[in-house]
């Protein structure tokens, strides 16, 4: 392990960023402008050399660093960063979305500095939850990152209702990350181990495992505290009002990266550290997944505010992901984790589709708009590509993710499965349709006279966000060899506690079985 | 290096070991792909280079077709696969096979897309969007090719996808027409429903024999039919579903007429030798599903007395029928086509039905081919005619184009005969099989496809006789003049298949595919049909005549208007509005989403948003209101209040 | 006679009393803060004695810090109410109830 082989310099880099923003002059726009997208570019560098040199087919963590920190009566703290298959393509596209964010902030005008400096935050916050082994560090990361969301809904949002929406979403996460937070104090206290280290109570707890009494209670909290935070039915009414209210460059980095903490946690502690909870609780967390998957994808058909639209399709997905947990198969798991990182790309990708629709046209009501193919084709490619992928289309990454939920699911819940087909091949595309036959089909419109397409360098971000769609959808095996040892051992406390779960569609092979012969060349750094 | 990238793997793989000509295939593949990404990024502003990469790049991919058909034959070989999606239990690859199916369809496709894109240069030579309309054209071959080329389910369901939404792009090319977008929307949705039932199908075979591969099922069912067991009819049927929106079955047939909004073009290479003939494609490949036992699940119990076979038998046949019928009454010429196209379909998948019984699909399968060739003729003579007269589409407002447009009438003629089944024309040959092979399996379906016949030559003789004979109804057929040779071409070169198909062995070339042992019958050299099945042939011949004679006798005499539909009165009114189905679907399918919609979004508002959050945020706030009294915001009440929870803490405590 | 550790502890309690009451029911903020010195120093007081009649110096050494830290509490504090007072141009607890929402 060389130095570089660190997850700490993409933590700091953004951190640093930050900090170099705060010493330049506020009214210094381009400066202060220039610096944000420096900084951006080298983090998200950073995290794309982190994920190429990960050694794909390997279980355990690598790029493992630990700085014991503080011990606070019998709790033992330390900086403990790693990562493994449920983080690395999670750091990854935090990084690629962290900078498209910054790009699109090109019309903040207010409080420029300010806004970058937290929009920093927020990527630094997002990437050390996702890099933090230490629950107490997560938590922490987590909450640098949900700050700077309610003050920049606030201070730079859109629509009359923005407080009230920065007032919703601020009680719902808060709200959410507390019963989380209970359960993790519940956690460490009825593991009896020393820290909330996730390795640490792994080992612990794989010696000594919890109650089932007390996993039965324990559990929930901390699955239903972080569903919270993705919007699972019916705790999802904050997120459409919230990302309607906010800040293109916050709805982006929320719904996009944020959102995927609440799952990741789930994935990393609750599921393998509590199997019993695990398979007690989650067909509930299944039931309310159709809600997910039925609802909000209704919801998403009536919406004509195109914000509205993406928040509540994007909820659509986010029962995909609750159903390939509840799976509890290696397929289900590696599909959801797949899933993540594709939906990372697509929510980020479509909001800012819709900011920069709103700065040309003004609005956002999809039922005035018509026509907008003609003025802006590069955005109305970009539009088309973006809907496509949210509706499933193969060669983009989400597909991938969601077929293999599919089959992950398959056997274990067949009318899950069915229902989700139904919500994401017809209904989805139904409203992704819907919207593209009424902003790029149809007549122009003279109101619209004056819409431009986007320039050569605003396309950048949508051209790196897109990008990594159709690479992860055409090879998504660069995700899923280095997502499925880790999906292995989610899934291999719940198999040894319970010999009868309706898994088993997996082939007994060996975790770190080359699946491509040919082992091909990957980029190097 | 050491790491495993999928993608590169492939790439590499394919370009490397040059020692398999097979690999061949994946430049078939890719070749168009890379020509609409090289015209949509680099040439989106220079026409004749963007025409050119474009038709240069099908082109040379019709000539490896033809390199591969000639190396191989119907030998079965796979080109290196690329592991795409690599899960343990879930191998997804992107592998290519090539067998008599594939090659076949490989130089059907190759070959009518390069004529296609052709006769483009001409036909869309006024557009604006000259580059777009090819680098389509490109994506959307790139995406059949796949179908064509699938060694597994996923993989045709990948392809099969972008076949939808490449279909979708160019059914809504001119986006700004209002009917083009609604069309290209309701291609895809209809589409998607039956992509739907594909993937549970799917999921249901995967799970049950543990492959996705369609070789390796087919070993697997081979050495044990029963290995679907009570689920084989079932996932046949929810695959057929697949088959049903993209060959545009009943009753999801209702996308098709209405794609007909696209540029002419589009309609000749989608509704006539690729996506529409993808369903039968595909159910061709999984034929071997179809002739396993059957069985269904208990809750179907009732549908123990049939197969899936049967009922994909009667769906085709009825769609045949159906179709034909709607086409006797349509104005529109490209409708007419449209109708006859699902008509035609409709024989194809009756006749995999009915072949299950004897486990060769062949007639279908050679049927597909040589309609392939005479409809793209037909349709892009129509696109001829629409363009010489100003996109005037109504054929009442044409007539007498035989003398203006004489190189367009004869291919026209031509096409029609075939599609009439005449000898010894390609229609003849292949419709002979599938009538021969409904006289063997079920006399009602020979009834139906005779039917069909007559239907069939009555409205090809109509459209004929209507538009291109008599004189001239309207100023566009009046001013008409031939169409440059970059579209007349086209259309003579379409002719040579349909005219020397007869003397070429399709058929016992797909038969032997299908059941390796058995001997190729001569039957395809000019009078075979007439020795080896006298009835099916007699019949089928003498249809078309009464078909041809029917209409000579209403039309042949240029009437203005259609005499026709008096005689039917209402029933006219029923096939004229296409008996209802999309008035039905947007009366009740629509509005029944919609309500869904309606009462979900009501839900979030009223009782999650509202109820419940607004709810308990009031019970929260009113709690605030009265614990507020307590703040008076004088520090020495507060300081009050802290000595007095103190002493009573610790009178508490001392207790 | 020698006074005990209760008498200390009485004289402490009334001190601390006394502030308590000019803490409580004084409208002056200087007085009010003087009350807060009283009780400040009616702890010191108890400290004090117990670290006397326990033998023990910690008491004593608390009593140090303490008398540190209230010297700069009331620089800080004694800074506050002036910058209050030019303010405000008062020093009446009744008129600052702007804690009140």
């Amino acid at each position: 392990m060389t130095a570089m082989d660190s997850l700490t310099p993409v933590l700091l880099t953004p951190v640093v960023t930050a900090l170099l923003l705060l010493l330049v002059p506020g009214n210094l726009r381009v400066v202060l402008r220039a610096v944000a997208i420096v900084g951006s570019a080298l983090t998200a560098w950073t995290a794309i050399g982190l994920f190429s040199r990960f050694h794909p087919g390997e279980a355990g963590l690598q790029f493992e660093s630990m700085v014991p920190w503080v011990t606070v009566g019998p709790m033992k703290l330390a900086y403990h960063v790693g990562a493994d298959g449920l983080n690395i393509g999670l750091i990854l596209v935090t990084g690629l979305v962290g900078l498209a964010a910054v790009l699109v902030s090109w019309n903040i005008e207010r409080h420029v500095k300010l806004f970058y400096v937290l929009l920093m935050l927020m990527i630094s916050g997002a990437m050390g939850a996702f890099a933090s082994l230490d629950l107490v560090l997560f938590y922490f990361f987590n909450e640098l990152a949900l700050v700077p969301t309610f003050i920049m809904i606030g201070v730079w949002g859109r629509g009359e209702d923005r407080n009230w929406a920065a007032f919703k979403i601020t009680l719902y996460l808060t709200l959410g990350a507390l019963t989380a937070l209970v359960g993790l104090v519940a956690l460490y206290v009825a593991a009896g181990a020393d820290s909330l280290d996730v390795t640490v109570l792994q080992r612990h707890l794989a010696a000594h495992p919890l109650p089932v009494a007390a996993q039965v209670w324990i559990f929930p909290l901390v699955v239903f505290g972080f569903a919270v935070l993705v919007g699972l039915f019916p705790f999802h009414s904050w997120a459409p009002l919230g990302y309607a209210a906010a800040p293109t460059a916050t709805a982006m980095m929320h719904a996009g990266i944020l959102k995927k903490a609440g799952l990741y946690a789930i994935l990393r502690v609750a599921v393998p550290l509590m199997p019993e909870g695990a398979s007690r609780w989650l067909p509930l967390v299944a039931v309310l997944a159709i809600g997910n998957l039925l609802h909000c994808a209704w919801v998403a058909l009536r919406q004509k505010d195109m914000n509205l639209l993406i928040g509540n399709s994007s909820l659509a997905h986010m029962g995909f992901a609750f159903l390939g947990i509840a799976s509890l198969t290696v397929i289900g798991v590696t599909g959801t984790v797949l899933l993540m990182v594709a939906h990372a790309l697509l929510a980020a990708l479509s909001f800012a589709l819709s900011g920069y629709l709103e700065t040309q046209t003004g609005t956002l009501d999809m039922t005035r708009m018509g026509g907008l193919l003609r003025r802006m084709p590069f955005y109305g490619t970009a539009l088309v590509m973006g809907f496509m992928a949210g509706c499933g289309l193969p060669g983009f990454a989400n597909f991938a993710g969601e077929a293999t939920i599919l089959f992950g699911a398959w056997k274990a819940l067949p009318l899950l499965v069915v229902i989700a087909a139904w919500s994401g091949l017809v209904i989805g595309a139904v409203a992704m349709l819907r919207a593209l036959r009424a902003v790029l089909q149809g007549p122009e419109r003279p109101e619209f006279a004056r819409v431009a397409d986007t320039g050569y360098w605003r396309r950048l971000p949508f051209v790196v966000l897109l990008a990594a769609m159709v690479l992860f959808g055409v090879a998504p095996g660069l995700l899923t060899t280095r997502i499925e040892p880790a999906a292995r051992v989610v899934v291999a406390a719940h198999r040894a506690s319970s010999p009868a779960a309706p898994a088993g569609s997996e082939a007994p092979a060996p975790a770190a079985s080359a699946h491509s012969p040919g082992t091909p060349a990957q980029s190097r750094h | 290096m050491e790491h495993a990238a999928a993608a590169a793997a492939a790439a590499q793989h394919a370009v490397e070991s040059g020692s398999k000509v097979q690999d061949l295939a994946w430049a078939i593949l890719v070749l168009p792909l890379v020509m609409a990404f090289g015209t949509a990024v680099f040439t989106p502003r220079d026409r004749m280079l963007s025409a050119a990469m474009n038709i240069g790049g099908v082109v040379v991919a019709f000539l490896l077709s033809f390199t591969l058909f000639c190396v191989f034959g119907g030998q079965s070989v796979d080109a290196t696969p690329f592991h795409w999606l690599p899960v343990a239990g879930l191998d997804a690859r992107i592998g290519l096979h090539l067998d008599a199916l594939s090659t076949l369809m490989l130089l059907v496709v190759t070959g009518v897309a390069s004529l296609v894109m052709i006769y483009s240069t001409g036909y869309m030579h006024d557009d604006r969007s000259y580059s777009r309309f090819f680098s389509t054209l490109s994506l959307f071959v790139f995406s059949m090719l796949g179908i064509v080329l699938a060694d597994n389910l996923l993989m045709l369901f990948v392809f099969w996808e972008l076949v939808g939404v490449s279909s979708y792009l160019l059914i809504g090319f001119w986006y700004e027409k209002p009917s083009a977008g609604d069309a290209s929307k309701k291609a895809f949705l209809t589409n998607r429903i039956g992509d739907f039932g594909f993937m549970l199908g799917i999921l249901v075979v995967w799970s049950l024999a543990g492959t996705l591969d369609i070789a390796a099922l087919k070993e697997k069912l081979v050495a044990n039919p029963a290995l679907l067991g009570p689920w084989a009819g079932l996932a046949g049927l929810l695959i057929f579903m697949g088959a049903m929106g993209k060959s545009a079955q009943f009753p999801l047939h209702v996308w098709l007429p209405d794609a007909m909004e696209g540029p002419t073009p589009v309609s000749a290479l989608i509704h006539a030798a690729t996506m529409v003939a993808a369903g039968v494609y595909m159910l061709c490949r999984v034929f071997f599903l179809y002739t396993a036992a059957p069985g269904w699940p208990a809750v179907l119990g009732v549908l123990d007395v049939v197969s899936a076979a049967s009922i994909i038998t009667c769906i085709g046949g009825f769609t045949a029928l159906f179709a034909a019928v709607i086409a006797v009454q349509q104005d529109d010429i490209k409708r007419i086509l449209a109708y006859s196209t699902l008509s035609q379909l409709g024989l194809m998948v009756m006749a995999v039905g009915l072949g299950a019984k004897t486990g060769d699909a062949s007639a279908s399968m050679y049927h597909l081919v040589t309609h392939a060739g005479f409809k793209a003729m037909l349709f892009l003579g129509a696109g001829s005619v629409i363009h010489a007269c100003h996109h005037e589409q109504d054929i009442w407002k044409m007539g007498g184009l035989r003398t203006r447009m004489p190189r367009t009438f004869w291919t026209f003629l031509i096409g029609t005969a075939a599609l009439a089944g005449l000898p010894p024309l390609s229609g003849f040959y292949s419709k002979d099989e599938i009538l021969a092979v409904a006289l063997e399996a079920n006399p009602i379906f020979f009834g139906v496809g005779v039917l069909v016949t007559v239907l069939t030559t009555f409205y090809m003789s109509r459209l004929l006789l209507v538009a291109f004979l008599g004189k001239p109804r309207g100023e566009g057929a009046d001013h008409a003049h031939e169409s440059p040779s970059s579209m007349t071409v086209p259309l003579l070169v379409l002719a040579i298949p349909s005219v020397m198909v007869a003397w070429l062995p399709i058929g016992g070339f797909l038969a032997h595919h299908f059941q390796p042992g058995h001997a190729a019958h001569g039957g395809d050299i000019l009078f075979g049909p007439f020795n080896h099945n006298p009835i099916a042939a007699f019949f089928g011949l003498g249809a078309a005549i009464f078909g041809f004679s029917l209409a000579y006798s209403l039309y042949g005499n240029g009437p203005a208007a259609d005499p026709l539909s008096p005689r039917l009165g209402l029933l006219a009114q029923a096939m004229r509005h296409r008996f209802y189905i999309d008035d039905i679907y947007d009366g009740l399918v629509v509005p029944l989403h919609n309500l869904l919609s309606q009462v979900a979004d009501t839900i979030d508002r009223w009782l999650i948003a509202g109820l419940a959050v607004r709810g308990l945020a009031g019970v929260v706030e009113i709690a605030g209101r009265a614990l507020r009294l307590v703040q008076t915001g004088s520090i020495q009440t507060y300081a009050f209040l802290l000595t007095a929870s103190v002493l009573l803490i610790v009178l508490l405590a001392l207790k | 006679m020698i006074p005990g550790l209760h008498h200390y502890l009485i004289v402490s309690a009334l001190l601390f009393s006394l502030g308590l009451l000019g803490v409580v029911a004084r409208r002056n903020l200087f007085v009010v803060y003087m009350g807060l010195e009283l009780m400040l120093n009616a702890a010191n007081l108890a400290l004090v004695a117990f670290s006397r009649f326990h033998n023990n110096l910690n008491g004593q050494v608390m009593v140090f810090f303490i008398i540190t830290v209230a010297a700069a509490e009331v620089a800080v504090g004694l800074a506050l109410l002036v910058a209050l007072y030019r303010k405000r141009q008062t020093a009446d607890v009744e008129d600052l109830t702007t804690l009140k929402l």
